[in-house]
């Protein structure tokens, strides 16, 4: 099928997951409520956290602010296309994946357009008040090449963070859990991004430099538009950004195929 | 012509083993052992075009996973599959446009969604002409009395609107093949009914290959000439239904509940097998009385409030087959 | 009066279940240990090299956050809110109403026994060693150590309390996102489990201090590391109990309305 033809039918597929998801109106306000209030969570124990000592690693509150902005940003997107992978394992126990594999449509583009959640929209709005906010505050200049520079950054943030969550779903094909693996790895990863990666011991700043780029999400491009250094990496790290989140997605997708090819479908 | 053809088909899986008592606990948390569940062992048919074919079994026989080996959904263990001269597992998406598929234990539509937006959807996925959708679309309304339901969520539905709608969705790219796993399961006496009508229907004016699991004898005598047996993963009986009937279905059950328990009751030809109150189950065979003769024997001596004649269950029959082996009567 | 050997044969059995789900005692554990070195880096990060800050030494500070870590490992390891939701949702609690026991009462010790397996097998070996090879502050004195449990147990009540209520609230309220979340922000932060009050805003401190949180972590942790002594500990223990008290009849309340809801209405 052409490619013109997959867009049409993501659309379709979308905007249909949409009208299912508005049938839960009240869910959905909720859902934007609770993640809108999650994230102030997260800024209000950071600036509790800074209130004594004034800087972490020496980034300021703004500044980290900023780091969590572009980090929630990129999540935000990332939750629209990609967070319902996470419970491919539901999926599977319940025998609802067999679906898409009796259609004539590649069942990963399929898994993908099933969902589109936008609660997420409510983490727009977050991260937008924020970037004005500290911009404000830290006085940044956004010429067209910065603006520029973080859209690519942010793309590649949804690429990582989205192989990511792609990654933890294939791993339900082996062993029919990803949820689980979700909380284990994701969920803990994404909060040690919300922190400079600084201050953690080098092998873990290694790691999420080059095994589970993380660092590229976040830190590594809000340090270049800070013009803030970034010790043990080079400075102009930062710019690889959508080149990782390429490669690093390309990856998943090759796994997430190679374990479609060993799928167990259910009992009973 | 076959149009489906399977060789010499196992599916294994491997399923962890539970431990028990408090060591066990401890035990599992570090290693774990698993055992090999053989779900379908060394099955081999061939299935013409036009065919309906009754492929049944007790629950856990393997049906479900010989039909996800034939849809493309599992890869078999060994063996070989062919359906409409393509491998399903290798060539899922090519498979997917030439079969039918429907479980009746899970929707493939859209829950959320009010149905006719499913039927829109896999007109998208499927890529089929608006023209033909529109045929369709009005054929099975007519047949399955889809209208009634078009508007409402799938969730909503009720089980036997649910299959229809599924069975329809199932047919809207015209597949030359239909696999239906259970299509009756759950559904009550008119709702059976108005499934089976359309199966037969679209095989007949179609020329659709049909092959659908149960363990509903009446979906089979209703349905189809051809069945196939299985029972542990393994094929027990490939053939007419008539020849099956006739070997093992003489063996019949005339159940009457008379006005008083006589002490005893002789008959000729019949046997009391089982007794409750004023109820008796008397086994006779077909081929040496009839059931009218017998029945004259009983309202001769005694007094008859109620009576009826059971034919056997395709789970007696099977029990029965599985005792004694099936040997071919023709080599 | 319960008959609480029939509650014993619900951790015996919660005990033995959890084997089953190895995966989950591995996983918890990873998670647990990866926010510890989270944690354990950024306090790290904020004494800069300072020997000590607002009074408090860096050592104690980080015995206070392993502690904190063991803590919310240990009240991790019960009944999850989403599970508690789930089951009412799927009408799991509504059907054990015609059950001859409390409920409430009967998750409690069905969380003792997955909490003590828990504990067994994966927490204590780690935070043992931690503490062997690292030089942490001990509590010197018998007193402060039964002085801890104590106050770790009744923080441990005063979590199953109040978690338990905030799931039972899915019986009034079809979709519980926002208060779910108000709910998980209160438990880490106003309960000091990774920022001691001490370093709140006065405020903020206050506000805290009004509120039964701090009882589930702050109270246990200050103990451990020496900040809460002497006659201070046990008023804090009598105010953890305070709360206790209160986050009870709190329970009690929602769970009357609960089931009261499932025999007018069916749930
Ligand atoms: N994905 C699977 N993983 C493990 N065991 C399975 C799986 N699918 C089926 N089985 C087992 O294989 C056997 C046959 O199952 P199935 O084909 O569903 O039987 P049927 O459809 O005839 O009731 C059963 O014992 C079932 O538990
Ligand atoms: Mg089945």
């Amino acid at each position: 099928m052409a490619a013109i033809k997959y867009v049409n039918l993501y659309f379709k597929l979308v905007s249909a997951g949409i009208r299912a998801q508005m049938q839960y109106r009240f869910a959905f306000i909720m859902r934007i409520i609770g993640l809108i209030t999650a994230y102030t969570g997260t800024a209000v124990t950071m600036w509790v956290m800074l209130y004594q000592f004034q800087v972490l690693g020496s980034w300021n509150f703004f500044e980290m602010l900023f780091l969590y902005a572009v980090a929630i940003l990129s999540w935000g997107f990332c939750v629209i296309l990609f967070l319902h992978f996470r419970s491919l394992d539901t999926y599977i126990l319940n025998g609802t994946f067999d679906r898409f594999l009796v259609r004539p449509i590649n069942p990963f583009f399929h898994f993908m357009a099933m969902k589109f959640d936008m609660a997420s929209f409510g983490q727009f709005i977050f991260s937008l008040i924020i970037f004005i906010w500290v911009s404000l505050e830290l006085h940044i200049e956004w010429s067209s090449g910065k603006v520029l520079f973080l859209l690519a950054s942010i793309i590649g943030g949804i690429l990582i963070q989205g192989g990511m969550l792609v990654l933890i779903s294939a791993i339900a094909f082996w062993t029919t859990k990803s949820q689980q693996f979700y909380w284990v790895v994701m969920y803990p990863a994404r909060n040690l991004t919300n922190y400079p990666l600084v201050i953690y011991p080098k092998i873990v700043q290694w790691i999420a430099a080059f095994v589970v780029p993380f660092g590229f999400v976040n830190y590594f491009p809000a340090a270049v538009i800070l013009e803030k250094g970034t010790p043990f990496f080079p400075e102009s790290i930062g710019y690889f950004s959508p080149l990782v989140g390429l490669v690093f997605f390309i990856i998943a997708y090759c796994v997430w195929m190679l374990g479609l090819s060993r799928y167990k479908s259910t009992g009973s | 012509m076959p149009i489906i053809e399977v060789a010499n088909v196992r599916k294994d899986f491997m399923i962890a083993k539970r431990e028990t008592g408090m060591m066990g606990a401890l035990k599992s948390l570090i290693k774990r052992e698993y055992i090999k569940k053989e779900a379908v062992k060394d099955i081999s048919f061939s299935i013409n075009e036009g065919e309906i074919v009754g492929y049944i079994g007790p629950n856990g026989a393997g049906k479900s996973t010989t039909i996800k080996m034939l849809t493309g959904i599992l890869v078999p263990s060994s063996g070989d599959v062919l359906v409409n001269g393509i491998v399903p597992y290798e060539n899922r998406q090519e498979n997917a446009k030439s079969i039918g598929v429907v479980f009746g234990q899970r929707s493939q539509l859209w829950w959320d969604l009010p149905t006719i937006e499913s039927f829109e959807l896999l007109k998208e996925i499927y890529q089929v002409s608006n023209q033909r959708y529109k045929k369709n679309m009005d054929t099975f309304t007519d047949i399955l009395g889809l209208d009634e339901f078009l508007n409402t969520p799938v969730r909503q539905l009720s089980l036997g609107q649910r299959m229809r709608a599924d069975i329809a969705a199932s047919l809207l790219h015209d597949p030359p093949i239909l696999f239906l796993d259970e299509p009756t399961i759950g559904l009550d006496v008119v709702a059976k009914e108005k499934m089976r009508t359309f199966i037969k229907e679209i095989n007949h004016e179609r020329k659709i290959t049909v092959i659908l699991t149960t363990h509903d004898m009446e979906d089979i005598e209703k349905l189809c000439e051809r069945m196939i047996l299985i029972d542990h993963g393994m094929k027990v009986y490939d053939g007419e239904i008539a020849m099956i009937k006739e070997r093992f279905g003489k063996i019949r059950t005339l159940i009457v509940d008379l006005e008083e328990s006589p002490r005893s009751i002789q008959l000729l030809g019949g046997e009391v097998c089982k007794e409750e109150g004023n109820r008796y189950w008397i086994k006779f065979n077909r081929d040496e009385v009839s059931a009218s003769e017998l029945i004259a024997q009983i309202t001769k001596t005694h007094s008859v409030k109620d009576l009826t004649v059971e034919e056997p269950a395709i789970e007696s029959i099977i029990s029965r087959i599985y005792q004694e082996g099936y040997q071919p009567l023709k080599a | 009066m319960p008959r609480f050997h029939v509650y014993w044969i619900f951790t015996k059995k919660a005990f033995l279940r959890s084997a089953v789900y190895r995966f989950d005692v591995w996983s918890r554990l990873g998670s647990n240990l990866i926010f510890l070195l989270m944690w354990g880096s950024i306090w790290t990060a904020l004494y800069a090299g300072r020997e000590e800050a607002g009074g408090i030494s860096f050592q104690a500070m980080l015995t206070y956050i392993i502690v904190s870590q063991f803590l919310t490992g240990v009240n991790g390891a019960g009944t999850p809110l989403w599970e508690i939701q789930e089951k009412v949702r799927t009408g799991d609690i509504a059907l054990e109403l015609m059950r001859p026991f409390n409920i409430p009462l009967r998750y409690l010790f069905a969380d003792f026994g997955s909490v003590a397996f828990y504990i067994v097998t994966a927490l204590l070996p780690i935070y043992a060693m931690l503490f062997i090879f690292m030089d942490f502050t001990l509590p010197a004195d018998v007193f402060t150590w039964v002085s801890f449990i104590a106050a770790a147990f009744i923080g441990f009540l005063i979590r199953y309390c109040i978690e338990m209520s905030f799931g039972l609230l899915s019986f009034f309220l079809v979709e519980t996102g926002g208060i779910e979340d108000i709910f998980y922000f209160a438990m880490s932060l106003l309960s000091g489990s990774v920022i001691p009050l001490w370093f709140f805003p006065e405020w903020l401190a206050k506000v805290a201090a009004y509120l039964p949180f701090q009882g589930i972590y702050y109270i246990p942790n200050a103990i451990f590391i020496g900040e809460i002594a002497g006659g201070e500990i046990l008023l804090s223990i009598g105010l953890q109990i305070f709360w206790l008290i209160i986050c009870y009849f709190l329970l009690r309340l929602v769970w009357n309305r609960a089931s009261h809801k499932v025999v007018v209405q069916g749930g």
